[in-house]
């Protein structure tokens, strides 16, 4: 994997951490140990997209510049993974 | 409402085309037992739900599944790629191909198109969570049929996750069935159904 | 702020009304200290992690 694969892998075991966590607290509302490690995911999650939109392209509508260009339509979609 | 992140949840990177394994795991696009299926189940059942907390079960399940519904397009998407016309005569594609090309159309691999009669949203919270633990062990199963008929890791390896969270999934239904069934008369769970009526006994 | 239920106590199996599904209440207990395999394994609890080994062996 490139830098930017490994980042993107990386942001996806940090997510998938948090959902499964967020599941859990869907029904375990007030469970003290689940709640502290979803903060501490959460924050990580929050830096590495930062990192990733800075150095490669937007994830989310809400991080793309809107400066010069429309740079959230410019991204690679999900699926184009694979054979190239 | 709805925000999207552009990536897959968990990865997928298929290098070699297999027009077969696609019109199988199509299944899990628009098949009875699908992610569409899932998704609007979830979503739709929500509504109706009298507590909060399975309500956001619901929605964060039915969110979750939309994500799996893009993996399983990616899936079908990659393995159907820069097809020769030669394999898709040769696989049974064509079939498909003639009415879709190669775009992605709900439907399951024997061919019916999805439609609403693949779920049901019945309005009474123990009956549409015991539909939900169901409709997670159908899905279970259909995964457990398409990983016997694979050997390629570059499917395996999503197909894999996709099934995990179809158990996940079933514990935290059944997780909300306690919730519900705690809030009620432990003596008779079914003297109303807590979402429509407005008291237990009503005259006239 | 709403009140949310505790289920630190699980109910004896035996002491539950009959017709009715029950599954069984999860503890946060154990979390993948490996992420990453929590990642390709589908989930960060191994207690609910149960993977398909079948195969169909035609004689």
């Amino acid at each position: 994997m490139n830098g930017k694969e490994q980042l993107l892998f990386n942001i996806g075991v940090v997510d998938f951490t948090l959902v499964d966590l967020a599941l859990f607290l869907d029904t375990h509302p007030t469970d003290r140990r689940a709640l502290e490690y979803y903060r501490h995911y959460a924050q990580i999650k929050k830096q590495l997209c930062k990192e990733f939109s800075k150095k490669y392209y937007p994830l989310t509508m809400e991080e793309a510049n809107c400066e010069k260009a429309w740079e959230w339509g410019a991204a690679p979609m999900p699926w184009e993974g694979g054979c190239e | 409402m709805w925000s999207y992140e552009k990536r897959l949840q968990f990865p997928v990177k298929i290098k070699e085309p297999n027009a077969k394994l696609a019109q199988i795991i199509i299944s899990q696009y628009g098949g009875p037992d699908g992610e569409m299926g899932a998704s609007m189940r979830y979503l739709s059942q929500r509504y109706a739900t009298p507590f909060r907390e399975v309500a956001g079960v619901l929605t964060d399940i039915g969110t979750e599944e939309l994500a799996h519904l893009e993996m399983v397009a990616t899936i079908i998407h990659q393995l159907t790629r820069n097809l020769s016309m030669e394999e898709i005569e040769r696989s049974g594609l064509d079939k498909y191909y003639v009415d879709h090309t190669l775009g992605i159309w709900p439907q399951a691999a024997g061919g019916v198109p999805f439609n609403a009669c693949e779920f049901q949203s019945k309005g009474d919270i123990i009956t549409d969570l015991s539909e939900d633990m169901a409709a997670e062990q159908k899905a279970r199963t259909t995964y457990d049929n398409i990983l016997r008929l694979i050997t390629e890791p570059d499917v395996c390896e999503p197909i894999k996750f996709l099934r995990e969270r179809e158990i996940v999934h079933y514990q935290r239904f059944g997780e909300a069935l306690r919730l519900t069934t705690d809030k009620l008369n432990e003596k008779n769970f079914y003297a109303f159904n807590p979402g429509f009526d407005k008291c237990e006994s009503c005259k006239g | 702020m709403q009140e949310y239920q505790e289920f630190s106590a699980d109910v004896k199996f035996q002491e539950r009304p009959l017709a009715m599904a029950y599954v069984k209440w999860q503890h946060f207990d154990k979390v993948y200290d490996d992420l990453e395999k929590a990642y390709r394994s589908g989930t960060i609890f191994p207690d609910l992690n149960k993977p398909f080994t079948g195969r169909r062996c035609v004689q």
